[in-house]
């Protein structure tokens, strides 16, 4: 492995940065994911960072069960997320429309249909140490040695 | 004042307040013994009485499945569960557990109590039979029942009696629905009633 390759894995195990997209969900998620931030989980002591710049981004959070609103929205959100990147469902909502999915309403979940989904955090709402060790476990798995893998 | 300064230089300088100004971590975070996580089996032998399926409020989350060894045995699926506990409320043998829910149940003398009300809509209803034949309660009290849903015991929970289906034993339903399936007119209708009940206290 060179030098400048783990130099990148080194810098890149503590900086994730964090972009989260609530495509129609209760906002009980959304709360959750609020609490990673305050000091009782702190996620950034992890070098977890949330900007909500897809621009920016590593990981995207999607939150919620896809209403029709977001149906030219959330693909291109998802392509202006620069390489390497993944996208973790948060919540029941995205992987399967949780109470909202009943015959007659306008929800289309799940959101992996739309765009890839790496990993998937079940509850309603899950408990913020989910969404954190979900987090911390996937993001090795993507960014070590991205552009060694690439080739 | 100088002193002062030099007591603030000593303090920061010190190697542990170093050490933990730079690599501070909050107490790893464990769950509480108190949360409720997704629904586990206890082991206790399941009956298909199939009140958890009842009173679950989240589309396809329990499901109560025949094992091969001629058992049933609740799956809870995750991703559409939502941890309200309702399934281990409503369990009358105790099949699953979750969090304290068992305990403060039998703590506080609380119970979930299921309650049937069949209602037949005598416009509608044709004296087919239908529901009475399908009902699997009609079924195990008498087996040899015609096919017009007419019966000569009056033990049964529902029959058509003089062109109209009745309900005998509205106490003897166990919330199936089959009868609402069954009905081709849109006559019969259950509804189930679930009721957090605080169980009286034994009298002395």
């Amino acid at each position: 492995m060179s030098i400048l390759q783990s130099f990148k894995n080194l810098v890149r195990s503590r900086s994730i940065h964090v972009a989260y997209v609530d495509v129609g969900s209760c906002n009980g998620c959304d709360i959750e994911v609020l609490a990673c931030l305050a000091p009782r989980y702190d996620i950034e002591q992890y070098g977890i960072y949330v900007h909500n710049n897809p621009r920016e981004a590593d990981i995207l959070l999607v939150i919620g069960a896809y209403t029709p609103g977001w149906e030219d929205k959330l693909q291109g959100l998802w392509e202006k997320i620069p390489d390497p990147k993944v996208a973790i469902a948060i919540g029941n909502c995205p992987i399967s429309g949780c109470v909202f999915n009943r015959p007659h309403s306008y929800v289309n979940p799940p959101v992996s249909k739309h765009i890839p989904i790496a990993a998937q955090v079940p509850g309603c709402p899950p408990r913020p140490t989910e969404i954190l060790q979900a987090v911390l476990s996937l993001a090795p798995e993507v960014f070590k040695d991205y552009e060694r893998r690439k080739k | 004042m100088f002193g002062s300064i030099v007591s603030y230089i000593r303090e920061f300088a010190r190697r542990e307040w170093i050490h933990k100004f730079l690599f501070a971590k909050t107490a790893p975070l464990t769950t509480p013994v108190y949360s409720r996580g997704f629904p586990e089996l206890t082991g206790k032998t399941c009956t298909h009485a199939l009140f958890c399926m009842m009173a679950c409020p989240a589309p396809g989350a329990i499901e109560v499945i025949h094992l091969d060894d001629g058992g049933w045995e609740p799956r809870i699926h995750t991703g559409h569960c939502i941890r309200c506990g309702l399934c281990v409320e409503a369990c009358p043998n105790g099949v699953l557990y979750s969090g304290r829910i068992l305990e403060s149940m039998f703590y506080d003398n609380t119970m979930l109590s299921f309650s049937f009300r069949i209602d037949v809509d005598t416009n509608r209803c044709m004296g087919c039979g239908n529901c009475a034949v399908a009902c699997p309660v009609n079924k195990t009290i008498d087996a040899q029942m015609s096919h017009g849903g007419r019966a000569s015991t009056d033990e049964l929970l529902l029959k058509v009696s003089e062109g109209k289906c009745v309900v005998l034993h509205p106490e003897k339903c166990t919330g199936c629905k089959t009868c609402e399936q069954q009905c081709p007119n849109e006559a019969i209708r259950v509804a189930r009633l679930l009721e957090a009940v605080h169980a009286p206290e034994e009298e002395l």
